[in-house]
Parts: structure tokens; C-alpha cells; sequence
């Protein structure tokens, strides 16, 4: 337990010495649902087939989901940093194992995603009017949690495995555009065509956007959220071990 | 505490070879010793010996690839944590968290090895004086020169108390002061029972800090014991030193003729190395004696750097 939390204060204590980007973390979410969301609504017109649900509220989880994705990929990219530094192969030299070191990474900006989600929907129902739905709150809370996890666990693998800092970016940047675009972070997939909603159902960001959406809004089948959540916890769990493996591999 | 600390047993380590990428590396090729309870063991060879490689092993860094080795009794491949919880390490590379405060990298060490509160706080600004860090405290090391970051890598060192420690060419970017200071630091830890294993490219550092020393080449043990031991094995090298008023013109001629092993000029010092009879190394003095005003003439037995190029150069034994 110490070892853990004391990669989490690490972690902490790095983030806490730029006070503007935690800022930005917290409410750039908002910022999108702002801009994207707003102009969406607007100009597009929108339908879910259920008239009491906006653009505003649809996207709330999406914007919800894409913020733990970024927090995740901002998370691994810093084993680069800590490479560069020196300190990553002399932090495998401290009294923990490679699992603690992975979750003590995570655990701070684990937190920092779940903050971020509580004034994003909060500020969401205050500004645009997405009603709240306290019920749905400690699942959002998990959906958080997991799901920063989860792709921060994804991500590690490449970072662990991919030596050049422009390679990874490489392949986040492709990640970032299958990824959001072939789910349903922005539209609803029903109206899609057949071989479209099977890819987008095959993606993880589906799982995570739509348990999200559904702690947020209350849309979706709860059988098939289920489902959808239990795929995304076994995604997280084979995460995890690849990224201790390609940690276990470091030399 | 046992008395043999880390043990050593046939270890081989090889890079390279997978899915017929490129040929395998032998880094370590069957190595095998034993380091005793407080001992400073130097670990040396020329770039490319296997040195940091055999750390990284000892240090859990680097699985091997057969044979054994084992720090407090724990095994470095199978019991990797409980050989870390013993241990501090400092890598070659210069590693620091360059976004905390020098004050925060020390304290944030500590964290890891489960150390915190006030002692924890007192140490860290004992540390920061002895290593002329504390005008720099609340400064990030990413704003230091590389010289003040590798005081902070090297004062976490005495942040803990763990009974192994590990320096890694240490001294790389340090000034000669801290150094020698550093080295004595580093002395009394052997005093207290720490077992200080160190490499270094710097032989006159290993010469005056190391009681056991093994020298490795290719991956494979050249020598092994303490400077006499070493000396004893290439006794009939000598340094001759000479310091003259004002340096001589015609030394070259003189020297030719003894076929020296190495020539160093130093302002009005001159000191050759020779692999020859105790006679041969008084007739060399004598004869540059002859050739000005002697301030100070002295005679000693292979230095660590004669005794290394020696045994390195005559290549490891078959």
C-alpha cells in the first residue's frame, strides 16, 4: 500500500507544480460540450427517437468518455518523460512491483477524471440544461474509474513497447481517430448502416461511452449496458496484464 | 545479516538473437564471485565489459539469461522485490524528477523506500548541506546544471538506509571536492556495514575507495582481489616520477631506449611507466636524473591503471 501511494503522490506532486493544466483538465470537458455540443444542437437538429433527450445531454457522455481517453493518453505518454529523465529505469530499481507502479500511476489521474466528471455534469445541468440524474452517479463515478484505467493500461502497452516518442504519437493520433469516430461518442448508431454499427459496437469507446450515457441520461438497454460494461472490464483486465508484461520486459 | 552479501554464480547474459533480427551479444559471460558484508567492490573494465550489465542483473533491471545471483539471499530473477526493498541504486544515466523541487526528489525517494515524517525532513537538509544543495532546495532540478543533478541522483543515495548500494559511475559530472567528499561519505557507509558495489571508468577512484576489486573484459572475469593482490600480478611494472626545475629538451632519446610502457608529461613532471626489472627502473631514473635539476624523484609499483591496461590488453584468459 505504501508503494502505491507513493507513486500516486509522486504523481501529485508533478501534476501540482503546473496549477493551469489541472485547471484544463478539469473543465476543458466542458469547454467541449460548449463548443461542439451547443453548435451541434443548434444548427444539426438531433433525434435519438426519444424527443426528451437534446444534443447537449446525448453528448454529455462522450465528451465525458473522450476526457478519460485524453487523461489516459496524456498518463502513458509520461513514461517518455520519465524515460528521458533517467528516473523511469531507476523508479524499476524501488522496493515495488510492476503492478503498483502501473495503478499508483493511474490512481492520481484516475481521480482527477472523476472530479473532472462531477463539474462537467454539474456545470452541464446549470449551462445547457442536462437534467441531473443522481441515481446514475456512482455508476458514472466506476465508468470513470475503469475507463481511465482501461486505456491508460492500452495505451502503457505502446508506450512500454514503442521506444520513439514521434512513433507513439503516430499511433495515438490513429487511435484517437478510429477510436472516437467508429463509436458512438457523437451520433446515435441505430440509424447507421449494418456493418458500420457492428464495427462501432466492436469498439471499447462504444462500451465506455454507453455506460457513461446511461449513468448520465438513463439512455440504453440495461441488459445490453451489462454487456457492454462487463467487455469493457475484461478489455481493462487484459490491459492490465499486457502492460505489467511489457513492463516486466523493460532492459 | 549474512556475511556474504551477493553472490554470483556462473551468470551469462545475452542481448540480441530474437526472431533472427541479429546475432546474439554475450554481455556477461559466465561471471561467478562473492561480495562480503561492508566491502567497496569496484567493478571494473574497459567500455563494453559487461559492467553495467551485471549491475542492472544484481539491481533487477535485467533478467539473466542463465546461472544465478542472489543479493541478501534473495534471488534477483525469482524474489526481484524483496532484493530492491534491500537496496539503492544509482544508474548510470543521469536520472532526477525534473519537475519536483531538489527538496521534493529527495523526500519523494524516501517515500519509496516507506520513509516520511520529521527525521525523514532533518536528513533531507543534512543531505542538502553536505551536497551544497541548499540554496537550490525549492528550485525544480530541470532548472539545475547537469552537475547539480547528479548531487541530487547522488544524495538520495543517503536518503535510506538499505544495506546494498549500487553507483553506477557516480562521479560522471562531479566536481573534485564533492567527489572526494562523496568518497568519504561513502567510506564511513562501509564503516556502518553497507556493502557499496560501484563501477567507474575513473581508476584512481577505485583505487582509493575499492578494498576488492574485480576487473572484467568481454564479459568474463580478468582479476579478482584487492590492490596488492592486483599489484602482485603484474609486479614488474613500475612508475618512475621525475620533477625537474625546468623540463629537459632531449628526453625522447633517453626514454627510447628503456621502451616504456606509457609516457605522461605533467608541467615540469615527467612519469613513465616500465615492465622490467627493479634494476632497469633505477637505471631510468638515474638516466633522467642526469638530464636536469631534480626537484623529486620518486619510484612505486604499478598504479590500478597500469595493472588494468595490462590485464585487459593481454585479453581474457581462455
Amino acid at each position: 500500500m505504501s508503494a502505491l501511494s507513493a507513486v500516486m503522490t509522486r504523481e501529485a506532486r508533478i501534476r501540482a507544480t503546473n496549477l493551469l493544466f489541472i485547471f484544463w483538465d478539469l473543465l476543458y470537458p466542458l469547454g467541449y460540450l460548449l463548443v461542439f455540443g451547443v453548435g451541434i444542437n443548434a444548427s444539426l437538429g438531433f433525434s435519438t427517437g426519444d424527443a426528451s433527450v437534446g444534443y447537449n445531454a446525448f453528448f454529455l457522455a462522450g465528451v465525458l468518455a473522450m476526457a478519460s481517453f485524453g487523461i489516459a493518453a496524456n498518463t502513458s505518454w509520461s513514461f517518455f518523460l520519465d524515460r528521458d529523465n533517467g528516473i523511469f529505469y531507476e523508479m524499476l530499481t524501488y522496493p515495488m512491483s510492476r503492478s503498483e507502479y502501473l495503478l499508483g500511476k493511474v490512481l492520481f489521474n484516475v481521480l482527477i477524471a472523476v472530479l473532472q466528471s462531477g463539474i462537467t455534469v454539474v456545470l452541464a445541468a446549470v449551462l445547457l440544461d442536462v437534467p441531473l440524474r443522481p441515481q446514475g452517479w456512482p455508476l458514472l463515478a466506476f465508468g470513470m474509474i475503469v475507463g481511465t484505467a482501461g486505456w491508460f493500461f492500452f495505451y502503457a502497452v505502446f508506450a512500454l513497447r514503442i521506444r520513439r516518442n514521434d512513433a507513439f504519437n503516430t499511433v495515438t493520433s490513429i487511435f484517437y481517430f478510429v477510436f472516437l469516430f467508429a463509436s458512438s461518442m457523437f451520433y446515435p448508431l441505430e440509424p447507421l448502416p449494418a456493418a458500420y454499427r457492428a464495427i462501432a459496437y466492436a469498439n471499447p469507446i462504444t462500451w465506455h461511452v454507453d455506460v457513461l450515457r446511461y449513468a448520465t441520461i438513463g439512455l440504453g438497454d440495461p441488459t445490453r449496458i451489462g454487456l457492454e460494461a462487463a467487455a469493457f472490464g475484461v478489455f481493462t483486465l487484459i490491459s492490465f496484464g499486457a502492460a505489467v508484461h511489457a513492463l516486466q520486459q523493460q532492459e | 545479516m549474512p556475511d556474504t552479501v551477493i553472490r554470483v554464480d556462473d551468470l551469462i547474459k545475452e542481448f540480441g538473437g530474437g526472431f533472427g533480427m541479429r546475432s546474439k551479444t554475450r554481455a556477461v559471460d559466465g561471471l561467478s564471485f562473492t561480495i562480503e558484508r561492508g566491502a567497496i567492490f569496484g567493478l571494473l573494465g574497459p567500455n563494453g565489459a559487461g559492467k553495467t550489465t551485471t549491475l542492472r542483473i544484481l539491481t533487477t533491471l535485467v533478467r539473466p539469461t542463465s546461472g544465478h545471483a542472489s543479493v541478501l539471499g534473495y534471488d534477483v530473477a525469482r524474489q526481484s522485490r524483496d532484493v530492491r526493498r534491500h537496496i539503492v541504486v544509482v544508474i548510470q544515466e543521469h536520472a532526477a524528477e525534473l519537475l519536483l523541487s531538489v527538496r521534493d526528489n529527495l523526500l519523494t525517494f524516501a517515500r519509496f523506500h516507506g520513509l516520511r515524517g520529521t527525521d525523514v525532513r532533518r536528513r533531507a537538509e543534512r543531505l542538502m548541506d553536505d551536497f551544497g544543495l541548499q540554496s537550490e532546495a525549492q528550485r525544480k532540478v530541470q532548472d539545475l546544471s547537469g552537475g547539480y543533478r547528479r548531487r541530487v541522483q547522488v544524495a538520495k543515495v543517503f536518503m535510506v538506509d538499505t544495506p546494498v548500494v549500487f553507483l553506477d559511475e557516480f562521479s560522471t559530472g562531479m566536481d573534485p571536492i564533492l567527489k572526494r567528499s562523496v568518497m568519504s561519505m561513502l567510506r564511513r557507509e562501509a564503516d556502518r556495514g553497507r556493502t557499496i558495489v560501484l563501477t567507474t571508468q575513473v581508476l584512481s577512484e577505485a583505487e582509493d575507495l575499492c578494498d576488492d576489486i574485480l576487473i572484467i573484459d568481454k564479459g568474463r572475469q580478468v582479476a579478482r582481489g584487492d590492490l596488492n593482490a592486483l599489484k602482485l600480478l603484474t609486479e614488474r611494472i613500475y612508475e618512475v616520477s621525475v620533477t625537474f626545475d625546468r623540463p629537459p629538451n632531449d628526453l625522447d632519446d633517453v626514454l627510447a631506449a628503456f621502451h616504456p610502457l606509457r609516457v605522461r608529461t605533467s608541467q615540469n613532471t615527467v612519469h613513465v611507466a616500465l615492465k622490467d626489472q627493479e634494476a632497469r627502473a633505477l637505471e631510468l631514473a638515474m638516466a633522467l636524473a642526469a638530464r636536469g635539476h631534480v626537484l623529486r624523484l620518486e619510484i612505486n609499483g604499478a598504479s590500478l591503471e597500469d595493472i588494468f591496461i595490462e590485464l585487459t590488453q593481454k585479453g581474457v584468459p581462455a
